[in-house]
């Protein structure tokens, strides 16, 4: 019999994010263990990078708002908003996040906040003017989804490896432009004599900077990948909770024909949201619907996986 | 949600609970002694239609079963979010729970739990005034449980299936409720129903279509 409970999960999906989480596993422990051989002298790199994901995580709510400009809504001012959400959240059993609306007209939605109890989701009002209520409902479905697998949490987490590995790069390319290789951080300069030791620094600094910048080419990679199946994740567990997938689709495919045909303004005016931080892997606090970010997978995927959903729910019993 | 879905990315979809529908009478027995209300006679079932035709199928089977049970009102609306009410009429509160538990079994056993959103009960206040109840079906007279008859409803029990909890809903005006109202029936119905604890889980639900 088709039923909402005997959907099975997605086991290349499954398998695909699994991998991924293992190989940033892999490569933070290859990195953690090459600066232990290199010496400990990267353990402020470390604490500075750890300290700046932490205000990232803890605040996530607040900057992603703030880079949204999102406003928390009363039930009274947003009934609709107010009542969709909280009927998905009955039927999910979760705790309701806070809802806020961006006044913009880039239809758009995240999630954001540290944990489901201090999450907050936002649409834009561009979002709320283009899809009809069903539409709506499918995207806040999707938007909860993202709440209750913890993304914000998640994609923190694994995009730790590339911000580490950027603040290494940028450090080394620092202190080579102001002491010239050798000169800043080898302390070879002292002695003529000892041109030995001066040259290895030199290829140690060239070794770290080359390690650094491969680590962050690969992660930025991997993290992207992530985001990725997290989005489809996201996709799937929105369209099993609401059961009408195809509505999903239909939203999707307004929301991307929609970001084809805004301005230049407009697009621009959402990158200052993504310059804001630090690596573009973490550029998004909250997790978006829209797919002009290549943290998103392509249009095309996303529908073939509601299509396929949709097949499944709607077999005859 | 355990450690493991989170890395995944996956959610289970919530089974419903089904158990905690049939304290209602006692607790309407309580309402009739403490405050003089008691169940009006009208109760929904919210749930939400997924797509496909084995849905639908399911559910015109309830209607079909639900209709061949006994001659009571049993009508079908969709509100304004998108979900489905179906609202059974039985003066008699224990074969209107008893018809409510089967339109919710009918679909958690066909695997659908996850769709259902929440029953809806309807409470009257009893007046003592037959000139007021005479506008209504007269059914037999004195009864002991619920009304009697079908009384137009004043305040909701909402019973939320994820949870297994009530909640009491009490809708004063256009999009306004009283909250003083609700704290009064909570507290008359806590020793008879698991009360929802968490009070942002109170959502409103404005046109319920339950008469």
């Amino acid at each position: 019999m088709s039923t909402a409970r005997n959907i099975p999960n997605d086991r290349g999906l499954t398998l695909r994010m699994f991998t991924t989480g293992l190989l940033l596993v892999l490569l933070y422990g290859a990195v953690v263990g090459l600066l232990i051989a290199v010496g400990i002298s990267y353990a402020l790199v470390l604490v500075i990078a750890g300290a700046l994901l932490f205000v990232q995580y803890w605040f996530s709510d607040k900057i992603a708002l703030y880079g949204m400009g999102g406003r928390i809504v009363t039930p009274e001012q947003a009934p609709q908003l107010h009542g969709a959400i909280d009927r998905l959240c009955a039927m999910a059993d979760m705790k309701k996040p806070r809802v806020a609306i961006a006044d913009t007209d880039v239809p758009n939605a995240f999630a954001t906040g540290r944990s489901p109890n201090s999450a907050v989701v936002c649409a834009t009002t561009g979002l709320m003017r283009r899809l009809d209520e069903p539409e709506l409902e499918a995207v806040l479905a999707h938007e909860l989804s993202h709440v209750a697998h913890r993304d914000v949490a998640v994609m923190t987490i694994a995009s730790f490896l590339g911000m580490v590995a950027g603040l290494v790069t940028r450090m080394m390319l620092w202190t080579g432009m102001m002491g010239g290789f050798g000169g800043g951080m080898g302390g070879g300069g002292g002695n003529n004599g000892n041109n030995n030791g001066g040259d290895q620094a030199v290829l140690v600094e060239m070794a770290v900077l080359v390690v650094s910048v491969v680590v962050y080419a690969i992660s930025f990679l991997l993290t992207m990948a992530l985001s990725r199946y997290r989005e489809l994740a996201a996709d799937r567990s929105g369209a099993i909770l609401t059961g009408q997938p195809s509505v999903l689709a239909s939203a999707l495919v307004k929301v991307t024909g929609d970001i084809a045909r805004i301005p230049t303004r407009d697009l621009r005016s959402t990158e200052t949201f993504n310059a804001f931080y630090f690596t573009p892997a973490i550029a998004k606090n909250g997790v978006s619907i829209s797919t002009i970010f290549s943290t998103h997978p392509s249009l095309d995927q996303r529908l073939a996986q509601l299509a396929a959903l949709e097949a499944e729910m709607g077999r005859p019993s | 949600m355990g450690l493991f879905d989170t890395i995944l990315g996956r959610t289970k979809p919530v089974q419903s609970n089904l158990d905690a529908l049939f304290a209602l009478p006692s607790a309407s027995i309580t309402l009739q002694s403490a405050a003089g209300m008691a169940c009006s006679g009208h109760a929904g079932v919210c749930f939400k239609p997924p797509t496909g035709q084995g849905f639908a199928d399911m559910e015109s089977e309830v209607v079909t079963l639900l209709s061949m049970d006994g001659g009571s009102g049993l009508t079908r609306s969709e509100d304004s979010f998108g979900y489905t009410w179906l609202v059974v009429e039985d003066p008699d509160i224990g074969s209107l729970v008893t018809r409510v538990h089967l339109v919710n079994s009918s679909l958690s056993d066909s695997g659908w739990g996850p769709q259902l959103l929440c029953s809806v009960f309807g409470l009257a206040k009893l007046t003592t005034d037959p000139t007021v109840a005479a506008g209504s079906d007269p059914v037999e007279e004195g009864a002991t449980v619920g009304a009697g008859t079908l009384l137009p409803s004043t305040a909701f029990l909402v019973y939320l299936f994820k949870r297994g909890t009530f909640y009491p809903f009490v809708p004063t005006g256009h999009e306004q409720r009283s909250t003083e109202e609700e704290f009064r029936l909570r507290s008359l119905v806590a020793d008879d129903l698991t009360v929802e604890a968490d009070l942002d889980r109170w959502f409103p639900l404005w046109d319920l279509p339950v008469g």
